[in-house]
């Protein structure tokens, strides 16, 4: 479970942020008994049968749901295109506002929600579309229907896609060192501290928080960068929502880097995070394939 | 025999100031909670009745009404057991009066008079800071939740006689001193980590570069490596 390691590499909580998680938990009554605070990110991985309710929080008095227990940390989809699709839509507003309003009879409510997305899914029906050694036995149409269900605004909100490729059996019997959680987490908080420095004044915390205003002020592109930009963009086919989150993810890259611009490399390997604009969603290649069929 | 009892109820993270206000008077014998209480706050009646009894003090065969100002708000849960109780103590004379007008409390009763805890303490006492209460009177099992709070005396009880015996003065109970920060860098050990996935080092970047920046992140892969997501 390899998601369920992004856990361990995780920026530390700040003392506020335990104390908004533990007063989350708390009213939710998931505290533990003599546990004071929680000082570790939540990681929540809902069943793919949730319900929109237990996802966004409800009852007749609300409570906090699953994106609210998630706050500050991940919540963690599991075979996504399985849950629903209403139950999916319905992250696009807790995603953007980070917060969420709930209304019942007796009251309203607004719980912070301000959590990690990650999940994970199969490229298709049977799960061998793109499988170098396996053949894949979908049709396009069955394809096109099964990644329909996450829908273009959805998916808009998702930086980063990547592709998971087997691992080559002399690489499981090499026993060379392997980095430690604890490694790649010192990294991830020099990281952070750099944006935390950086948006002191706007009000945010993180680089995937940039709005389209502040992504022209932080994430300026050197002439090179932008020509190597522009002909990915026109090559690949990029979308223009694509085209912010690659720089997002770049501006991240240069922080895990601690340089202060954004270099061609960053922008090139942003790209290489959009895999599923480039071979599923803008699916030409299947449309020919299906042509030639 | 008219007495006021503070307590606090949420309304998601937002407190709100409770006065637990009981008469009891000359009338047919009779127990009655009005402000809205649901079902749980109603059912308090006997949890209260017979913590009272079980703790060794007499219950009032009188006219007793219970009234939780503001009375428009709809009350919820068990916070109300424990005030309850004691602004019924008070109004018989049983706890002697004191100055409790800064004091809140909140739990749950069980019927041999144990004091349980309750969810959501910690907003409680957040919020009990912010509507100027002092001190507040809280489950035990609560307490190392509630002591992260700083500006606000908080006592932790085991049960109704123990919580009768330190308001009338018979009782110390020292409050819990825990050490905030000692609490907060108390590293939590996870058992997995990410030296145990051979292989993958994109997948493995591209995790780092999401925790690093926040972002959002979608894996896709077939089900030969699905346990490996």
């Amino acid at each position: 479970m390899m998601a369920k390691r992004l856990a361990t590499i995780l920026p530390d909580v700040t003392f506020e942020e335990a104390l908004e998680i533990t007063k989350i938990h708390s009213i939710a009554g998931k505290l533990k008994a003599n546990r004071g605070l929680i000082t570790t990110r939540p990681f929540r991985n809902p069943h793919h049968t949730a319900t929109i309710n237990s996802i966004i929080g409800g009852g007749r008095t609300p409570k906090p749901g699953e994106i609210s227990l998630a706050h500050y940390g991940i919540l963690f989809l599991d075979e996504l295109l399985e849950f629903n699709k209403s139950t999916l839509e319905i992250l696009r507003g807790p995603l953007e506002d980070r917060e969420i309003t709930i209304s019942r009879i007796n009251s309203t409510i607004t719980y912070p929600c301000n959590f990690m997305l990650v999940a994970s899914m199969n490229p298709c029906p049977c799960g061998y579309y793109g499988d170098l050694e396996k053949q894949c036995i979908c049709t396009p149409y069955n394809i096109q229907r099964y990644l329909n269900k996450i829908s273009g605004p959805l998916l808009d909100r998702i930086d980063i896609q990547i592709e998971v490729k087997p691992v080559k059996y002399e690489k499981l019997e090499k026993v060379n060192k392997v980095e430690t959680s604890e490694e790649i987490r010192k990294r991830v908080n020099q990281a952070r501290n750099i944006q935390k420095n950086r948006y002191s004044e706007e009000n945010i915390l993180s680089n995937s928080e940039l709005t389209p205003k502040l992504i022209e002020k932080y994430c300026e592109l050197k002439e090179e960068s932008k020509n190597m930009l522009e002909v990915a963009f026109k090559k690949l086919g990029l979308s223009v929502r694509a085209y912010t989150r690659i720089l997002k993810v770049a501006r991240t890259i240069a922080d895990l880097e601690c340089t202060k611009d954004i270099e061609v490399k960053h922008i090139a390997e942003a790209i290489g995070y959009r895999s599923l604009d480039k071979k599923y969603i803008n699916r030409e290649d299947i449309n020919e394939q299906n042509i030639n069929k | 025999m008219l007495s006021n009892v503070k307590s606090i109820a949420l309304n998601g993270l937002e407190g709100i100031l409770i006065e637990v206000q009981t008469d009891i008077g000359t009338g047919l014998p009779g127990f009655e909670i009005v402000g809205l209480p649901d079902t749980s706050v109603k059912e308090a009646k006997e949890r209260v009745k017979l913590a009272i009894k079980n703790s060794g003090k007499e219950f009032p065969s009188k006219k007793i009404v219970i009234n939780l100002a503001p009375a428009d708000t709809r009350k919820e849960g068990t916070y109300y057991d424990l005030p309850i109780a004691i602004g019924l103590l008070l109004a018989q004379g049983i706890i002697r009066k004191n100055d409790l007008c800064n004091t809140a409390f909140v739990g749950e009763l069980s019927l041999d008079g144990k004091v349980n805890s309750i969810n959501g303490v910690l907003p409680i006492c957040i919020e009990a800071i912010n509507l100027g209460i002092k001190k507040i009177i809280l489950p035990k099992a609560n307490v190392m939740e509630a002591s992260v709070v700083k500006n606000l005396e908080i006592v932790g009880v085991k049960n109704l006689k123990e919580t009768i015996e330190y308001i009338n003065g018979e009782k110390y109970i020292e409050n819990t001193n825990i050490d905030i920060n000692k609490l907060f860098n108390k590293q939590t050990k996870y058992n997995i980590d990410f030296s145990e996935v051979k292989g993958q080092e994109n997948v493995k970047r591209a995790l780092e570069i999401a925790a690093a920046g926040g972002h959002n992140c979608i894996l896709i892969g077939s089900p030969r490596f699905a346990e490996r997501l």
